[in-house]
């Protein structure tokens, strides 16, 4: 127990910490501007400078530490001068130009001028001058005012990683600066706006339309990018979003955003957006009123029904649609219709991963905290980048490796180029190898528990690689010694596995290969997912095989208890998935498709079979807020309200729920849920939802797993995994995997095409917000400089790029830490996407799609 | 008294390690492996050595608290930035005596257990590398330094790190960051170098001087040494000696010295019989001297009681003819110039000052600008990060307060009172 | 490539790879004559650091050069005591003769100028470096002589 007297106050600690911090338990302010909570301490302004009994000098208070028996003042006159005279010297440069500066009103100098401040300055040279930049097209910075508190800098570099921005020269010459001096080229998490005091580095976006008291309501929301969940606010005025910031002590990101989430948000004002319903008249889209779209999909679906049953009809759920609209739409479809033909885009990995890894180690598997990553001691990340698919997970990897930890990268480092202890990087898709001879070799240095049968089981089934094998795969077994010893000695591993190892390769033999890593070094799995609530589709039953809660549909006991509560026949044979679907919509079996909230053309390789088997479809319903692909080839077009504008709730890759409030009080179009459920209200149903919260309330009527879990518990934070619920227990146990004693052929010579997953995009959403464009505004193709310097192309220079499916020029960028024989190029920009070059099988034992016809041709296009 | 420090230095060769043997060079390392490291420690905390660096720490104490830290490795850094103005008096040992310093650092290093070494040399003395460079091959090559130094089992590896231009990277914890290959900024302290320094291990940091002090140390044990000089902070001292006087240089005498003595004897008096005027005794950072205060001896203890410091020991004389105001902004300018940017007072007062002395100066003084400059100056001492503002302060108060007239002239006649 | 073996032999000295970032400068600046981009870009990778830190730390130091330089650079002191010895006169005449102002650079390319503060040579002030060549006891007259065996 440390004591100490503060102003004449007694101060009890239990922990050592700073006087600043003592005096803050007090309730003494002490005023600070170079100290930012989370950040290490810097001592540089010297605003926080307190007089301590036997310290000859003035100490500052953010840099001491308080000492049992010590005696501080914070009030004297001697503090008072000083702290004035700091203010003074940061005046001396600091232009007084606030009633242009965006920051007024928020500016912490502004503030300590005002209440500690001299009353002028006697400072009579002629200021230091900078001009504005503006050669970035999201962050402004106004050296001139910066007061060199360096809070951006270790923000940078200490918490984000991102290492973009310095001090450059000395003195009073320091200027804080991005490498080129101009443009940022960096990850634009925007994390140096938030912890900048004073108007020195500024979004454009909100440039002189900003001011803290325009701010009418802020609203506290999730990020609809992707699936870790930020917690963000929401400053709206006049129905315009006209900032999105993070706070401190808030959500699991607690005070950090990345690009997505910071400055993303504009895509709901997109011109794009969808204003009014319309319905396909001879190959044209014609607005009609609600009424009119209402009464043609409740017509065609009873129509469709009655002729072909409720199997000719499916729904597709959306990762980007709250649980309360998927659960609406998987209601429709289950309930009022009587088909289990419900599935999502999940469906392309994240669902058949989870669902492969619950059937061995039962239901929750992944649902680990996001949080306790950087607490862990090492960290096996392998087929995706953390730091670009769900960036504020990869803040928290990165956070482990600064704190000791070691991290191990099987594939291209990506994000975690600095942070990773060392990268493994395989062959193109060759990880089933490394992976293989991983557990090979750990599991006979290493007892297993004996306590999963039937995983050891597999495990010994398991072929080994011979060091030809290894050499195929580019890997040697010195690596490998390495990873095992590595691996072994982690106490506290996490296990982080993408979409990468998921879609290519054998997808079930991967998934047991790090289920088989996991069991014999307790690690922590996490699947990374691409959308703000694939976890949620899945939870809330839009599977053809389980329902809500995680409840297998061939349970008869689970479908009753449903039908008792519901009094709703629940239909009993396991529906269609997704891929599924498209084949029965193309060989006439799937007569009509509701999807939801997805761009199927653009989100599914083998394009031209989706077009196909849509095309032949009698009725397409797609409900969304852009006119895309899909949506112009649709019967009937229903303009859906966007994230931002209708409320509900997320579950995250952790399966945490949180809440999404409505920001925007007018929308263009309708909430889905609310579409959902007129359009189920034609169909016979009786049950009348008025709001999300109704829809909530049945959710946790039916489902087990959530059962109890109110919206009230939810906004305070209690709705991490298990909830009050029950999760499934006692189903998991036998499971299949492909190729358990054979092992890949490597093709060394191909040129791979993969998917380019930038940070600074999620696919057609991040698309339409102006401020991501202008990052990253065109196609680009990402290629190995060894493999660019193969066919003669430079950075900047364009190539074709082919493969069966399409052909198309595009511009190619240098990527340094990309693998040998692979390119990559993003699903982002319409016609010029990912998928549209490739196709897929699909994996039987999982379910799961593997990309197929990915190997490209490419030559240097002659200007 | 016979010349320990710059013994030999007239010879030649004196930086080839075999002239440096021959004159008894490296007996002292001999000596010292026979010792237990705390041996050395103690007998180093008898000698009484006072870092020559500037700050004049107890130099024993500070091994004792490195050596106490179970950390290992642990680092011994040499501060050989010699970056004060008007000091240059660790020069001649790099250049000449290189092989002193090596001799010094190895010792030291066993003494704390101490595996690397670097030699913190600035940017400026391009030839000390080449020589210093040179010495460590020869120290390399007579198994004076490496895994195994003369078979006794003892590791020491050393090498030379350039600095590049950066007064502030003589403090030593700036001296660390630099040497980690950053932007050479004070850290916070605590914790302290010794307990955590370069890589976060327990570091030792010491003027080239202090280490060159080791080897004699250990040759005539503790007790000899503290009978130097002053015996409150005893043994030999480098003093250099510059402007206006008419033998400038370097010289080695005991500490304690009067100011006066080395003034009118050794360095041979005023240059040109002219009228002594003012005295920086220790570098351009401590506080200016009258005539009438160079009785004073020099050293840790005396000087503070005239109202200035020891410093690194670099006396600068000013005749008659030399303007005060001037000499003031110059020094200011240079504070100014080497500021690292890190705190408020520092950044921006310096130049704050500067300024009002440049107009001063240049004859558009106002009334009114001498208490604004002592005000500045108030509002940075006591109140910087590191002792660089202190200093800049304290050359603008003691310049004032010593020469307030010449300041008042300036103001009043727009011109200096030398004209 | 000379640059990276250079790179690889500083990097034993240093127990990690930021260690080796000032001599590495100093052999970019070799390589490149100043230091650009692009050579902070050099360093960054053979350093695997971020090159804005690169850029930071060597902006930080006043040895390190920003811009183009000319053949030979004077380093001339004009600290205290070399000022109080004359070295303000050679200023004006390095600017008189040469066209040289402190920063900058005679138009021929031969030479260019910085100002330094103490170089450690009071008792032989005014004092310079041309290059690594230590000259002091400058007057004006000493000054252009040396100069002039520059070519
Ligand atoms: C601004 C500043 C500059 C300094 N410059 C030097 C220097 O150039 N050489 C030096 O030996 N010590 C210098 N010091 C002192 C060092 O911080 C440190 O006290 C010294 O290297 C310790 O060595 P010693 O105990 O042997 O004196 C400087 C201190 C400050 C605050
Ligand atoms: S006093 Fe402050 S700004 Fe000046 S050198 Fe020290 S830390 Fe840097
Ligand atoms: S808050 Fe303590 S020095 Fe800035």
């Amino acid at each position: 127990m440390i004591k100490l007297t503060i102003d004449g106050k007694e101060v009890e600690l239990e922990k050592p910490v700073t006087v600043l911090e003592a005096a803050k338990k007090a309730g003494i302010r002490i005023p600070t501007l170079c100290y930012f909570e989370g950040l290490s301490p810097f001592g540089g302004c010297r605003l926080c400078l307190v007089e301590v009994e036997k310290l000859p000098k003035l100490q500052t208070a953010c840099t001491l530490m308080a000492a049992d028996g010590m005696v501080v003042r914070t009030e004297t006159e001697q503090i008072k001068a000083a702290r004035r005279a700091m203010l003074e010297f940061l005046l001396i440069n600091h232009p007084l130009d606030c009633p242009y500066c965006d920051k007024a009103g928020e500016c912490e100098l502004q503030d300590l001028v005002a209440k500690y401040g001299p009353e002028a300055g006697r400072f009579a040279e002629g200021k230091r001058q900078h001009p504005e930049n503006f050669d970035d097209p999201i962050i402004v910075r106004n050296m001139e005012r910066c007061v060199l508190c360096t809070r951006c800098i270790r923000m940078c570099n200490d918490l984000q990683g991102a290492y973009a921005i310095t001090v450059t020269g000395r003195g009073s010459h320091s200027f804080v600066e991005p490498f080129s001096g101009g443009k940022y080229n960096c990850e634009y998490c925007g994390n140096c706006l938030t912890v900048c005091p004073v108007g020195a580095i500024m979004s454009r976006l909100h440039r002189h339309s900003y001011r803290p008291w325009f701010v009418e309501k802020e609203v506290e929301t999730t990020c609809g990018y992707c699936g870790v969940g930020c917690s963000l606010i929401l400053q709206m005025r006049e129905e315009r979003i006209i900032r999105t910031i993070p706070r401190v002590g808030l959500g699991l990101n607690n005070g950090l955003l990345c690009v997505r989430g910071r400055f993303g948000y504009d895509f709901v004002e997109s011109r794009d957006r969808l204003s009014t319903p319309m319905i396909n008249v001879n190959g044209e889209l014609r607005p009609v009123s609600w009424q009119e779209a209402y009464e043609f999909v409740i017509r065609r679906l009873k129509e469709i029904k009655e002729t072909h049953g409720p199997t000719a009809i499916g729904g597709i759920a959306s990762g980007r649609c709250t649980n309360e609209d998927n659960y609406m739409l998987q209601r429709l479809m289950r309930f009022v219709i009587g088909t289990n033909n419900i599935d999502s885009t999940a469906r392309l990995y994240y669902a058949p991963a989870v669902a492969y890894l619950e059937q061995i180690f039962g239901q929750g598997i992944t649902a680990n905290l996001i949080p306790g990553i950087a607490n862990s001691d090492g960290a096996l990340v392998i087929g995706g980048d953390p730091t670009t698919i769900n960036p504020i997970l990869g803040l928290q990897i990165r956070a482990l490796w600064r704190s000791g930890g070691k991290v191990i990268v099987v594939g291209a480092p990506g994000g975690l180029k600095r942070f990773a202890s060392y990268e493994v990087v395989p062959r193109p898709f060759a990880e089933e190898i490394v992976l293989s001879a991983v557990v090979s070799r750990l599991v006979k240095e290493k007892e297993l528990k004996g306590e999963l049968t039937h995983l050891e089981e597999k495990i010994k089934g398991l072929k080994e690689p011979a060091e030809g094998d290894l050499q195929a795969a580019g890997v040697s077994a010195e690596t490998i010694d390495r990873m095992v010893t590595d691996l072994k000695a982690m106490e506290t591993p996490v296990i982080v596995i993408g979409p990468e190892l998921l879609q290519h390769g054998r997808p079930s033999k991967n998934l047991f290969l790090t289920a088989a890593l996991a069991y014999a070094i307790n690690a922590r799995m996490f699947v990374l997912s691409e959308r703000p609530n694939y976890q949620g589709v899945i939870d809330m039953g839009c599977l053809p095989d389980m329902l809500p809660g995680g409840r297998p549909i061939d349970f008869e006991m689970f479908r009753h208890k449903i039908e008792e509560t519901l009094g709703k026949e629940v239909p009993q044979n396991k529906g269609l998935n997704l891929f599924e679907m498209i084949d029965a919509a193309a060989d006439g079996r799937l007569k009509a498709l509701y999807v939801m909230g997805e761009d199927l053309l653009f989100s599914l390789p083998g394009r031209e079979k989706t077009r196909k088997a849509l095309e032949g479809l009698d009725l397409l319903i797609v409900q969304d807020i852009y006119l895309t692909e899909t949506a112009k080839m649709a019967d009937v077009v229903l303009p859906a309200a966007s994230w931002s504008e209708k409320d509900g709730t997320f579950t995250n890759l952790e399966r945490r729920i949180q809440r999404v409030r409505a920001g925007r009080t007018i929308s263009s179009g309708r909430p889905d849920w609310q579409i959902v459920s007129e359009i189920a209200r034609g169909l016979g149903d009786d049950k009348v939802f008025s709001s999300a919260h109704d829809v909530w309330e049945e959710v946790i009527h039916i489902s087990p797993l959530h059962a109890g879990l109110s919206y009230e518990d939810i906004s305070e934070g209690k709705a991490i995994w298990p909830y009050h619920g029950e999760p499934l227990r006692g189903v998991e146990g036998e499971f299949d995997v492909e190729g358990l004693d054979s092992l890949p052929k490597v093709d060394t010579d191909a040129i791979i095409l993969n998917m380019h997953r930038p940070l600074y995009h999620s696919g057609s959403t991040s698309r339409r917000s102006k401020a991501l464009i202008s990052i990253f505004p065109e196609p680009v193709l990402m290629m190995n400089p060894s493999d660019a310097k193969g066919i003669g192309v430079e950075e900047g220079e364009k190539v074709r790029l082919a493969t069966s499916n399409a052909s198309i020029e595009v511009k190619v960028k240098i990527d340094r830490d990309l693998q040998q024989g692979v390119v990559s190029l993003s699903n982002t920009f319409e016609g010029v996407n990912f998928m549209r070059f490739v196709d897929y099988t699909v994996e039987p034992t999982t379910g799961s799609m593997v990309i197929t016809n990915n190997s490209v041709k490419l030559e240097k296009v002659k200007e | 008294m016979e010349k320990v420090l710059l013994k030999n230095i007239d010879n030649p060769d004196s930086a080839r390690i075999e002239a440096y043997e021959k004159s008894g060079g490296y007996s002292g390392l001999k000596k010292a492996f026979e010792m237990e490291p705390k041996a050395i420690i103690e007998e180093v905390k008898r000698s009484g050595l006072r870092g020559r660096g500037g700050a004049g720490f107890p130099t024993g104490m500070k091994w004792d608290f490195a050596s106490r830290d179970p950390k290992f490795p642990k680092y011994l850094l040499c501060n050989a930035d010699e970056g004060e103005p008007g000091t240059f008096k660790d020069r001649p040992l790099l250049e000449k005596r290189p092989h002193l310093l090596i001799e010094g650092m190895i010792i030291s290093a066993y003494a704390l257990k101490a595996e690397y070494g670097y030699i913190y040399l600035r940017g400026e003395y391009p030839h000390a590398k080449v020589v210093l460079e040179e010495a460590i091959k020869e120290a390399y090559e007579r198994g004076y330094l490496g895994d195994n130094i003369l078979g006794k089992g003892v590791k020491f590896h050393l090498s030379v790190h350039q600095g590049a231009g950066a007064y502030i990277c003589g403090e030593e914890t700036a001296l660390i960051e630099s040497i980690e290959g950053k932007r050479g900024q004070p850290r916070i302290k605590p914790p302290f170098p010794v307990n955590v320094g370069a890589w976060g291990m327990p570091t030792v940091v010491n003027n080239v001087e202090t280490l060159s002090n080791i080897p004699y140390i250990i040759e005539i044990g503790g007790e000899a040494y503290s009978q130097i000089g002053n015996p409150e902070c005893p043994g030999p001292k480098l003093f250099s000696i510059s402007c206006c006087v008419e033998k400038p240089g370097v010289y080695e005498l005991p500490m304690g010295t009067p100011l006066k003595e080395i003034i009118y004897e050794h360095a041979g008096g005023i240059k040109g019989g002219r009228q002594l005027k003012a005295v920086i005794p220790g570098g351009i950072s401590t506080p200016v001297l009258t005539p009438d205060k160079i009785d004073c001896p020099m050293d840790f203890v005396n000087l503070p009681k005239v109202g200035s410091m020891l410093g690194s020991g670099a006396i600068m004389v000013f005749d008659d003819t030399v303007c005060m105001v001037k000499v003031c902004w110059r020094a200011i300018k240079f504070f100014e110039h080497e500021s690292c940017g890190k705190c408020t007072p520092c950044r921006e007062g310096t130049g704050w000052m500067r300024s009002i002395l440049e107009r001063i100066e240049g004859g558009f003084g106002r009334e009114g600008d001498i208490e604004l400059l002592q005000d500045v100056a108030m509002s940075i001492a006591g109140k910087t990060f590191c002792p660089l503002g202190d200093g800049a302060a304290n050359v603008v108060l003691s310049f004032i307060r010593s020469f307030t007239e010449e300041f008042d002239y300036h103001i009043k006649n727009k011109k200096c009172i030398t004209q | 490539m000379e640059f990276l073996k250079e790179i690889e032999e500083i990097l034993n000295r240093y127990p990690d790879r930021q260690g080796a970032l000032l001599p590495s400068l100093y052999v970019a600046q070799k390589e490149y004559g100043w230091l650009s981009q692009e050579s902070y870009e050099a360093v960054a990778q053979a350093l695997n650091l971020p090159p804005a830190t690169v850029k930071g730390v060597a902006t930080f130091y006043a040895m390190y050069k920003h811009k183009p330089m000319g053949r030979h650079l004077i380093q001339l002191c004009t600290n205290v005591a070399c000022m109080v010895m004359g070295a303000e006169r050679l200023v004006d005449l390095l600017k008189n003769k040469y066209g040289l102002e402190p920063g900058g650079t005679t138009e021929d390319g031969r030479f260019s100028l910085v100002i330094m503060e103490c170089i450690g040579a009071c008792d032989k002030a005014p004092a310079m470096l041309v290059d690594t060549d230590f000259h002091a006891d400058l007057n004006e007259k000493r000054i252009i002589e040396i100069l002039e065996s520059y070519k």
